[in-house]
């Protein structure tokens, strides 16, 4: 394992969350699949994300028209293995009011063909609404089903807004 | 890799040590051996099979390091046996959901 990140804790905001996931799918294609904005869809609550991926750029995720979802600076951008992340929520009231928290993503190879792929949340505040991190199991859960099979993960909820367009809801 | 996870979970320490980190996520070694009628070193070892499961994983922050509970094995236990029966139940619940916010609009 390399040297692993260090969390500083910035305007005492020192909540964090972290996932991890073993993925079969080589550093690239797991780099394409958290960049690419078709890729995205499939397993990201059917939302995208439009960025041109420098560093110091802006990233916005969505529905365009229906939803936003998040926007925030793509802080390190050092493909295909570290991409950190401001994140402000943008889909309800209430989230827009957790400010900028920060979202780190890490790939790591191990074994022959596989990845380790760790997802630190953080900068949350302490009573951070967890709407802003609990979807995060159900994304890599449904980026490695996308990666591993081609297929999509149809979980309840995994693609609600794949079809936003024709329910109108949050 | 699941059977590691299933491994893991066959121990009430290993689930109890899962349980305080779902009550407190991010904890040190030192906080969670206080809450546990165990020795150091044997929740060392439990913690070291819980992250061999990918179970917990950790993170350092200055000099600390901190566990976390991953749920992402579990959500891909769920995703494997139980999302054919939880799907007709969502989308019904989605269903309602329009209905009433209809209904809402309505009045």
């Amino acid at each position: 394992m390399t040297e692993e990140q260090l969390y500083t804790v910035v305007g005492g905001r020192g909540t964090m969350t972290a996932f991890e996931i073993y993925i079969k799918a080589s550093p690239e294609r797991l780099w394409e699949a958290i960049t690419d904005n078709e890729m995205r869809k499939r397993y990201s609550f059917g939302v995208g994300v439009e960025s041109d991926w420098t560093q110091g750029s802006e990233y916005r995720a969505g529905v365009p028209g229906v939803v936003d979802i998040s926007s925030g600076e793509n802080v390190e951008v050092d493909p295909p293995r570290r991409l950190v992340q401001t994140f402000t929520a943008l889909w309800s009231e209430d989230v827009k009011r957790e400010g900028t928290t920060r979202v780190t993503w890490e790939i790591e190879p191990v074994g022959e063909d596989s990845c380790q792929l760790r997802v630190t949340h953080d900068q949350l505040d302490e009573s951070a609404n967890n709407q802003l991190y609990g979807g995060w199991p159900m994304i890599l859960s449904g980026l490695k089903t996308l990666l591993e099979t081609g297929e999509d993960l149809t979980t309840p909820g995994s693609l609600m807004y794949a079809n936003a367009g024709n329910w109108g809801g949050e | 890799m699941i059977d590691d996870v299933f491994k893991a979970l066959a121990d009430p320490t290993r689930r109890r040590l899962l349980d305080e980190l779902f009550e407190e996520d991010g904890q040190t070694l030192s906080a969670l051996e206080q809450r546990l009628p165990m020795s150091r070193f044997g929740v060392a070892k439990h913690l070291k099979v819980l992250e061999g499961a990918g179970l917990v994983t950790t993170r350092k922050r200055g000099r600390e390091k901190l566990h976390f509970l991953n749920p992402v094995p579990i959500r891909e236990v769920h995703d494997r046996w139980v999302s054919k029966y939880a799907e007709p139940w969502a989308s019904a619940l989605t269903g309602l959901k329009r209905d009433l916010e209809k209904e809402n609009q309505d009045d």
